[in-house]
């Protein structure tokens, strides 16, 4: 194998070590949890963990450009991957928590959809932008077809360029990440929602009603947060820019999947050690 | 009835109020050119290509607008806690969080150009004086736009999170839908006037910006009024979009099928965008045609 074709294999490849590592750690950070809240605590957990997971998984669909894109020189959406990520995923969370008192399974689709929601008006607008504001139809410089419609792309792509826009299949992608990454953060904030109105009013001596708004603020900060970990971490994984779930890039994502579960059980772990140590 | 009157008229007016956001933001950052599009304004003068771009891309747009608008919205909120009127309270929380974008984008400017200086790129007063006060009046337009909307969502919507949350929250989203938006229009349209119409810029041509307008140099007031023709107006339809729909699909139909109703209506939203994005797509394709006529004509 020559220099040049073992390159992407270098960047993508797994490292068994390190993965194993970071199973033990989550396995030590999940006893932790059971030694300090058996019941409560570790459930709230799980749902952290699932969360992030779905979170740092989701990432992977959305097409992210960077700043080539932004020049017309790549396919995706020209900005970060971890605040595009973000800014759908938060969108969800934010719909998730309006439909929190309607049940749960309710207000994890409600969070989903609104994620998805936000990707599906971005991803439409930015090809609105390319077609009808520059005169550049979508290209992807990954794949000879579009592994949905079949459309061919190499045709398509401008000179000296990688590719523009964003073809079906990234449309697609970007859908699928905002609805993953919506469930995940509305999952994160049902479960410390739950674990702070149980826990809160006991440590604080005050009713339920009370800690409404102190639960409510607290579990909303920590999804937040545990997005933007989750997303930040992501975007290392994937290194720059994707085109979405048919970039080699995208087979990145075991490697995603055991790095969010361990962060997210770290960051779950102090959540859940400040209402239960 | 009432109830559903009264939320879809802030509805409509959360989503007026989101669609002038995301312009202001899009047209404020492509006059800092704080989005990705500023890797060519920081690579021209290493290419020997000096010019008086405005530049501050110290953080991208969304952590930049997350931070302004929970600033803004945490302090209107502590100025509401005193008591003081809603509206007033807004105004000051938005102009003293406009005072920190001032501070970052003279800091940001300050920093990037000088980093340049071994390449011999000046560091211009006179772009820091006229440019920062602008980016400040678009950036206060967002900012306000983005907590009023926060306000009526948390004060007359209902929703549990609190105010400088929201903020957050939408301060992050309005980034992401302005730079996603409204960044290859200023990167490609407008830095790159000098390559042709309706194709990318080659890679080969990275770091040659458009540097002089029609009189003298072009400077980074004429880039925010070229692109909020489209680029600026795309952005503020995305966001509003966003946030209208959101919000309509909840007041209106939340209480059918105990919250299904909401569910069912944002994947049709979903659904009806997803056609609207291909029937764009295939469009583009039949009317714009491939680029490799010449290589079928050579062969």
């Amino acid at each position: 194998m020559s220099a040049v074709a073992a390159k992407p294999q270098a960047g993508g490849a797994m490292n068994p070590g390190a993965m194993a590592v970071g199973i033990i750690l989550l396995i030590i950070m999940l006893g932790i949890c059971y030694m300090v809240s058996p019941g409560i605590g570790l459930v709230a957990l799980i749902g952290v963990i699932i969360g992030g997971v779905l979170i740092g998984f989701g990432v992977h669909f959305v097409p992210v450009g960077g700043a080539p894109a932004a020049m017309g020189q790549a396919p995706g959406i020209a900005t970060g991957v971890a605040m595009l990520a973000a800014g759908a995923g938060l969108a969800g969370l934010f719909g998730g928590a309006w439909a929190a008192e309607q049940g749960f399974v309710i207000a994890i689709v409600t969070g989903a959809v609104g994620g998805g929601m936000m990707m599906a008006i971005t991803c439409m607008m930015v090809n609105f932008v390319y077609v009808f504001g520059m005169g550049i139809p979508a290209a992807s410089g990954k794949v000879a077809k579009d592994p949905i419609t079949g459309d061919t792309q190499a045709e398509y792509k401008s000179q000296g360029t990688e590719g523009h826009g964003l073809p079906f299949v990234s449309f697609v992608g970007g859908v699928i990440g905002g609805i993953l990454g919506g469930a995940g953060g509305t999952l994160i904030y049902l479960e410390l929602l739950d674990l702070y109105k149980a826990t809160l009013p006991g440590i604080m001596s005050v009713t339920a009603a009370q800690v409404m708004p102190i639960a409510v603020s607290v579990a909303g900060i920590f999804a937040v947060a545990l997005f933007l970990v989750n997303a930040v971490l992501t975007a290392y994984n994937i290194t720059g820019t994707i085109e979405g779930p048919h970039d080699p890039k995208f087979k990145r994502w075991p490697r995603a999947i055991v790095a969010s579960a361990v962060a997210s059980a770290l960051c779950g772990l102090v959540a859940v050690l400040i209402v239960a140590f | 009835m009432v109830d559903i009157v009264f939320g879809i008229g802030i509805t409509a007016l959360t989503g007026a109020l989101a669609t002038i956001a995301g312009a202001a933001e899009d047209t404020e950052s492509n006059i800092g050119s704080q989005g990705d599009p500023n890797s060519q304004v920081q690579l021209a003068p290493q290419m020997g290509f000096m010019h008086r771009i405005f530049n501050k891309a110290v953080a991208g747009e969304p952590p930049a607008y997350g931070l302004w608008c929970a600033l803004g919205a945490g302090l209107a909120w502590a100025f509401m806690a005193m008591q003081i009127n809603p509206v007033l309270a807004i105004v000051l929380g938005s102009v003293l969080a406009v005072f920190v974008q001032g501070v970052y984008a003279t800091t940001a400017y300050l920093g990037r150009t000088a980093s340049l200086a071994k390449f011999g790129q000046p560091v211009y007063v006179d772009i820091l004086k006229s440019m920062t006060t602008v980016t400040m009046a678009h950036a206060f337009i967002a900012i306000f736009a983005t907590v009023a909307l926060c306000q009526l969502i948390n004060g007359a919507l209902g929703h549990p999170f609190p105010l400088p949350l929201l903020g957050l929250i939408w301060g992050i989203t309005l980034g992401a839908a302005g730079s996603a938006t409204g960044n290859p229009y200023y990167g490609k349209e407008r830095q790159y006037q000098n390559q042709k119409f309706g194709a990318g810029v080659p890679i080969s041509a990275s770091g040659n910006i458009v540097r002089y307008a029609e009189a003298g140099e072009r400077n980074s007031l004429d880039n925010g009024w070229f692109t909020a023709k489209i680029g600026g107006a795309a952005s503020g339809i995305c966001f509003g979009l966003i946030v209208f729909l959101e919000l309509w699909r909840t007041i209106l139909f939340e209480q059918i099928g105990a919250g299904w109703g909401a569910v069912i209506v944002g994947i049709l939203i979903i659904l009806i965008f997803t056609v609207v994005d291909r029937y764009i797509e295939v469009w583009a394709r039949k009317n714009y045609g491939p680029y490799s006529e010449i290589k079928e004509a050579s062969s």
